[in-house]
C-alpha cells in the first residue's frame, strides 16, 4: 500500500470534490435551509464543505448526508458506462473514452459522506429507526457501511469503491441490456 | 459574565461550559435530558454553546449584544455574514461546470454508442457461445471485431466459436487481426482453450491436406481415406472432413471395385449434399455398374445424373471442364464397359497428358 497525501489525491480528482459539496448544497436549498458557507474546493482537508443550518427533519437530513453519495454513485456509473466498454472490454484506445474513465472514477471515489455528515444521521435514525420510520431503518446499515468504508480510505477504499462502481455497475447494465 | 445558572439544575457554571436550548441556559448535563424532552414534545432540541451566541457562526466575529446581527435557527450571525447566508446561491462558473458537467455526459454518452454496439454484440455473442451455439455466435461476435480487433475477450470468443463451428478461417482472421496473432498473457485460460482447440483443428487440417495430396496419386486411395478419416475424427466440428472422408471412401471402394457400395456411398452424398460433384460421382457410380450389369436403367440414371450436375455446375466455369474431362471417360465406360481409372485413361487416349489441367 503507497500514501499519496491527500490533497492531491483531491487535486487529482477535483471534479468528485466539486460535484460531491454541489450536491450537499443542491439537497440543502432544496430543503430550504440556511447555508452559512461553502467550499468547493481548496487543497486542505477538507478539500470541500458546506457549512448548513442543523435540522430536525430526519428526511432532510438524510438526503443532505447522502445526496452527495447517490449522485456521485449515479454520475460515476453514467460516465463510466459510457467509456467502460472501450476501457475495459474492447481494449481501443481512446483518449477521449479515458477522459471520460478519468472523471468517472474522479466523481465515484468521492462518493462517500464525511463522518461527520454520518454522524448528525447515526444521532437521529435509531430512535426514528425503532418508531419504524423506513429512510432511517435503510439509512442505518448504510450509514455503518459507509462509515466502516470511511475508515477504510487509507487503504484506498474510496478509489476501490470508485473502480467497483465504474466497472461493475456498466458491466451489469451491458449484460442486462444483452439479454 | 463569566458565571451564570442552570436553569433545571439552579447550579451556577461558568459560561464557556452552559448551553443554550430555544433561548433558556441549561449546564452540559441537563441540556441533554431538555434536548430529549423537547424532541418528545417535538420542539426544536438542537443547543449551543452559550458562547457562539456571542460571536458570529460564520467568521467568528464578536458580536456580543449587537442590534444588526441577525439570528437563523439558533445561530447569529454579524450583520456582514447575515445577507451572504441568506442569499447563498450557486456561483456562476458553477453553474457553467454543471452545465458542461451535462453536455460531457451527453458527448460520452453519444461518443460510445459504437462501443455499446459492439459491446451488446460482444455480449450476445458470449451468451449464445456459453449455450453452445457458436454458429450463431459467431456474426455477433465477427461485429464486435470490426470495431474492436484488438479485444482478448471478443477475439477469444470469436475464435472459439469459429473453431468450434467448423470455420477454421474466420477463427484464423480473429486471431491475426490481434497483433498479427501476438498476444500478452498466454497463461489466460481463454487463451489455452482457444489454442487447444486450434492445435486440434490445425493438426486435422494438416491430416485432410496430406490426404488431398495423396488421393491425386494412384494407389494411394486407402492411405488418403484413411488421413482424411482421421481428420474427420479429430475435428468433427468441421463436418466437411467427415463428408470428404466419405467421398475418399468412393476411391477406396472404386479401387476394390466393389461397385455397388460406390453407388451407395454416392447416392448417399448425393441426398446430403446436391452438387455438381456428388452428382458427378453418382454418375460414374452408375456407368461402373453399367459396366458390370449391362442394365440400361443404370446407364440411363448415369447419364441423367451427368447431365444433372452439368446444370448445377453451369456458373463454374472450373467445374464446367472439370466435368466435361469426366463426360468423355464415362462415355467410354458406358459404350464399352469397360472400368479405367484416370490415370490409364489418359495413358491410353491423351498421351499421359492429363486435359483438366
Amino acid at each position: 500500500m503507497f500514501f499519496i497525501p491527500g490533497p492531491v489525491i483531491a487535486a487529482l480528482t477535483f471534479p468528485g470534490v466539486i460535484i460531491h459539496e454541489t450536491a450537499h448544497l443542491f439537497f440543502c436549498r432544496l430543503f430550504k435551509l440556511q447555508i452559512f458557507d461553502v467550499c468547493f474546493f481548496r487543497f486542505g482537508n477538507p478539500a470541500g464543505y458546506v457549512i448548513h443550518q442543523q435540522t430536525e427533519d430526519f428526511k432532510a437530513q438524510f438526503f443532505i448526508s447522502m445526496g452527495p453519495f447517490f449522485v456521485n454513485t449515479l454520475l460515476c456509473v453514467l460516465f463510466c458506462t459510457a467509456a467502460f466498454l472501450p476501457v475495459w472490454e474492447l481494449k481501443v484506445f481512446d483518449p477521449l473514452a479515458y477522459f471520460f474513465y478519468w472523471l468517472g472514477l474522479s466523481i465515484g471515489m468521492h462518493a462517500f459522506p464525511s463522518t461527520t455528515d454520518l454522524s448528525h444521521l447515526w444521532a437521529q435514525a435509531p430512535e426514528l429507526a425503532k418508531k419504524g420510520n423506513l429512510l432511517a431503518i435503510v439509512s442505518l446499515p448504510l450509514a455503518a457501511i459507509l462509515v466502516v468504508l470511511n475508515y477504510a480510505r487509507v487503504v484506498w477504499a474510496d478509489l476501490g469503491y470508485g473502480i467497483a462502481v465504474g466497472v461493475l455497475g456498466p458491466m451489469a447494465i451491458f449484460r442486462a441490456l444483452a439479454r | 459574565m463569566s458565571e451564570g445558572n442552570c436553569r433545571h439544575c439552579g447550579q451556577t457554571f461558568p459560561v464557556r461550559s452552559l448551553f443554550d436550548l430555544n433561548g433558556a441556559t441549561f449546564c452540559e448535563r441537563c441540556v441533554k435530558v431538555a434536548s430529549k424532552e423537547a424532541r418528545e414534545r417535538r420542539l426544536p432540541s438542537l443547543y449551543m454553546p452559550l458562547i457562539s451566541k456571542s460571536i458570529c457562526a460564520r467568521c467568528n466575529t464578536y458580536i456580543g449584544s449587537a442590534s444588526d446581527a441577525m439570528q437563523v435557527g439558533n445561530l447569529r450571525f454579524c450583520a456582514a455574514c447575515g445577507p451572504l447566508i441568506k442569499d447563498w446561491d450557486y456561483p456562476q462558473w458553477l453553474k457553467f461546470s454543471l452545465a458542461a458537467l451535462l453536455l460531457l455526459l451527453v458527448v460520452a454518452l453519444a461518443h460510445g454508442r459504437k462501443y455499446f454496439h459492439a459491446g451488446r454484440e460482444m455480449y450476445v455473442g458470449e451468451h449464445l457461445a456459453a449455450e453452445g451455439q457458436y454458429r450463431k455466435a459467431l456474426p455477433h461476435l465477427q461485429e464486435t471485431l470490426r470495431i474492436a480487433p484488438r479485444s482478448d475477450k471478443a477475439v477469444f470468443l470469436a475464435a472459439k466459436s469459429a473453431l468450434l463451428s467448423g470455420d477454421f478461417d474466420s477463427a484464423d482472421r480473429a486471431l491475426q487481426g490481434h497483433d498479427g496473432g501476438h498476444f500478452e498473457n498466454g497463461d489466460e485460460p481463454e487463451f489455452k482453450e482457444v489454442e487447444s482447440i486450434w492445435k486440434r483443428a490445425e493438426g486435422a487440417l494438416i491430416k485432410a491436406e496430406q490426404a488431398n495430396k495423396l488421393a491425386d496419386q494412384q494407389g494411394k486411395e486407402i492411405e488418403a481415406a484413411r488421413l482424411m478419416h482421421e481428420a474427420a475424427t479429430a475435428y468433427p466440428e468441421m463436418p466437411d472432413l467427415a463428408f470428404l472422408a466419405e467421398a475418399y471412401d468412393e476411391g477406396v471402394v472404386f479401387a476394390r471395385k466393389d461397385y455397388d457400395a460406390f453407388v451407395t456411398i454416392a447416392e448417399k452424398q448425393w441426398k446430403e449434399r446436391p452438387l455438381a460433384n456428388t452428382a458427378a460421382a453418382l454418375a460414374s457410380a452408375l456407368g461402373c455398374k453399367f459396366a458390370i450389369t449391362g442394365d440400361s436403367s443404370y446407364r440411363q440414371r448415369s447419364e441423367e445424373m451427368l447431365q444433372t450436375a452439368r446444370r448445377l455446375a453451369k456458373d463454374n466455369p472450373e467445374a464446367i471442364k472439370g466435368l466435361d474431362e469426366f463426360a468423355e471417360r464415362n462415355r467410354y465406360r458406358l459404350d464399352s464397359r469397360k472400368i479405367i481409372d484416370k490415370q490409364e485413361y489418359d495413358r491410353l487416349f491423351r498421351n499421359g497428358k492429363n486435359p483438366s489441367k
